[in-house]
């Protein structure tokens, strides 16, 4: 070190304090003029501290998991006691659930009644789709090579998700109920009352055209109907609520905003044919071309 | 033959002795700077402490008040910058605006140090409150003139109210600490 006087030493001593507030004023002036370069010091630090700051914050989560982990044990015999009763409740209802389903069993057999066929069903992968004409769609990874057909059914893990539209060799893409194209005989299951669900490409699809003397009632089931044909009944669809008076809508119970899995369903409907009444005459008959109010669509003279 | 001896003994014991208190009293004056860079790592890292944004720099203003007037030599300019600096490089203040701040407080404090030691307590946390406000009001001001428009000011004053409430808190830790280091000093 320089030998230096007392003086000289005193007065080194008082100038350090006006020095570095300069020079702090130069790094804030220096940190303004060139942004990248801080931000890259501060990087650096930050990469320095990181494995401490990750120590920091898992040292916090494991003390808030014990502090957790003796707030249940606090509450543990209380739980048990309630989830034994609960389980005992259960057993009861089980014992029940067996007793009927045998009871069912004995009456269907006394009745000789026709067993409905299991429906075929293949599951499919979900990928998001942006194209095609609409706009609640989604694109299933299976196709005619898996057994998929236009006009069935796909159900996600909870109700009723859509129709397939379209089917490709390896992909489907179905139309959910959501979609503004889409129309649904539906049936009001406490009142068995049919309504019809019209999707708007919101996700709740608004019920339309039910019976003035049977409104749906909040948190009713819907199902769908096999009025049309389309659909078998009995596949829960959602419940109804009313968004405002006299707009009852359906909360789907498909999570249909995140698919990621669909069985697509064969209830083999379209095989159906009624027979024919006889005396009865038909409004329209069924397999007969449309007549159109012109000729062909092509101009006078042109017809092939 | 035991004579050529005994003064190296005592030479050796001596150089000990004094190598063990100089590294003693390098940790002393180093104390108050680790502990302050330590608090500053500590309020940020992600945890979750609610108000850590405002609670550290009133924590470190607070801490260098309190040593820049009680023992400078604890906390010496040099160090006020490189805390300061080391702030902004871990927060998100632009960069040299804490360090200013916190020189302009050690300055303050070293300046009026052998006023304030011969006060009350009570008048001293009054002093310290205003010096504590102003260096919220300055630092909410240069954050304003940098980002060129006038910025919520509920954060500066929450800033200010911490760092007021805070120091009989600090301050009867770090007396009670100094006390300790004076007892050793003085066996």
């Amino acid at each position: 070190m320089v030998p230096v006087s007392i003086q000289v030493r005193q007065a080194l001593s008082k100038l350090v304090l006006p020095v570095l507030l300069l020079m702090s004023v130069g790094i804030i002036i220096a940190g303004q003029a060139d942004r990248p370069l801080a931000d890259r010091a501060r990087m650096r630090v930050a990469d320095v501290l990181a494995p401490l700051w990750s120590l920091l914050s898992r040292t916090q989560t494991d003390s808030e998991r014990l502090v957790h982990g003796l707030k249940e044990a606090r509450n543990l015999a209380e739980e048990n006691h309630r989830l034994s009763a609960e389980n005992a409740n259960l057993r009861r209802w089980y014992e029940v659930a067996v007793s009927l389903a045998r009871e069912n069993d004995t009456l269907k057999t006394e009745l000789h009644w026709v067993p409905e066929p299991t429906p075929a069903f293949v599951t499919g992968r979900v990928v998001a789709d942006s194209g095609g004409i609409y706009a609640r769609a989604v694109l299933l990874v299976a196709g005619t090579t898996s057994g998929v057909q236009t006009g069935n059914i796909a159900l996600a893990s909870s109700g009723l998700a859509g129709r397939v539209t379209e089917v490709g060799a390896h992909a489907a893409r179905i139309l959910l109920i959501t979609d503004i194209a889409s129309r649904l005989p539906v049936e009001l299951e406490s009142s068995h009352a049919a309504a019809i669900m019209a999707g708007d490409n919101s996700p709740l699809p608004r019920l339309l055209y039910y019976s003035q003397d049977t409104r749906p009632i909040e948190g009713e089931r819907v199902v769908t109907s096999d009025q049309a044909g389309a659909f078998p009944s009995g596949i829960p669809i959602g419940s109804v609520h009313y968004l405002h008076p006299g707009q009852p809508v359906v909360q789907p119970f498909a999570r249909l905003d995140r698919l990621t899995m669909l069985r697509v369903f064969d209830f083999g409907q379209s095989e159906i044919e009624p027979p024919e009444a006889p005396g009865h005459v038909p409004l329209t008959r069924p397999h007969r071309a449309l007549t159109l109010p012109f000729k062909t669509l092509l101009g006078p003279g042109q017809e092939g | 033959m035991s004579d050529p001896h005994q003064p190296r003994w005592e030479h050796d014991a001596e150089t000990q002795l004094t190598s063990r208190q100089r590294l003693d009293r390098t940790a002393r004056h180093l104390l108050p700077s680790v502990f302050t860079a330590l608090v500053i790592i500590f309020f940020s890292a992600p945890v979750t402490i609610p108000g850590a944004a405002e609670l550290l720099p009133a924590i470190v203003i607070n801490t260098i008040f309190f040593w820049s007037v009680w023992r400078p030599s604890g906390m010496p300019s040099l160090a006020v910058f490189l805390l300061g600096l080391f702030m902004d490089l871990v927060g998100f203040t632009p960069l040299g605006v804490s360090a200013f701040i916190l020189l302009l407080v050690h300055g303050i404090g070293s300046y009026a140090r052998f006023g304030l030691m011969r006060m009350n307590f009570l008048v001293v946390w009054c002093l310290f409150g205003l010096v504590g406000a102003a260096a919220a009001a300055l630092q909410w001001a240069l954050a304003c003139l940098f980002r060129l428009h006038l910025l919520d000011p509920a954060p500066a004053f929450f800033e200010a109210l911490l760092c007021i409430g805070v120091y009989p808190l600090l301050s009867a830790t770090f007396s009670w600490f100094l006390h300790i280091l004076d007892e050793k000093d003085t066996p």
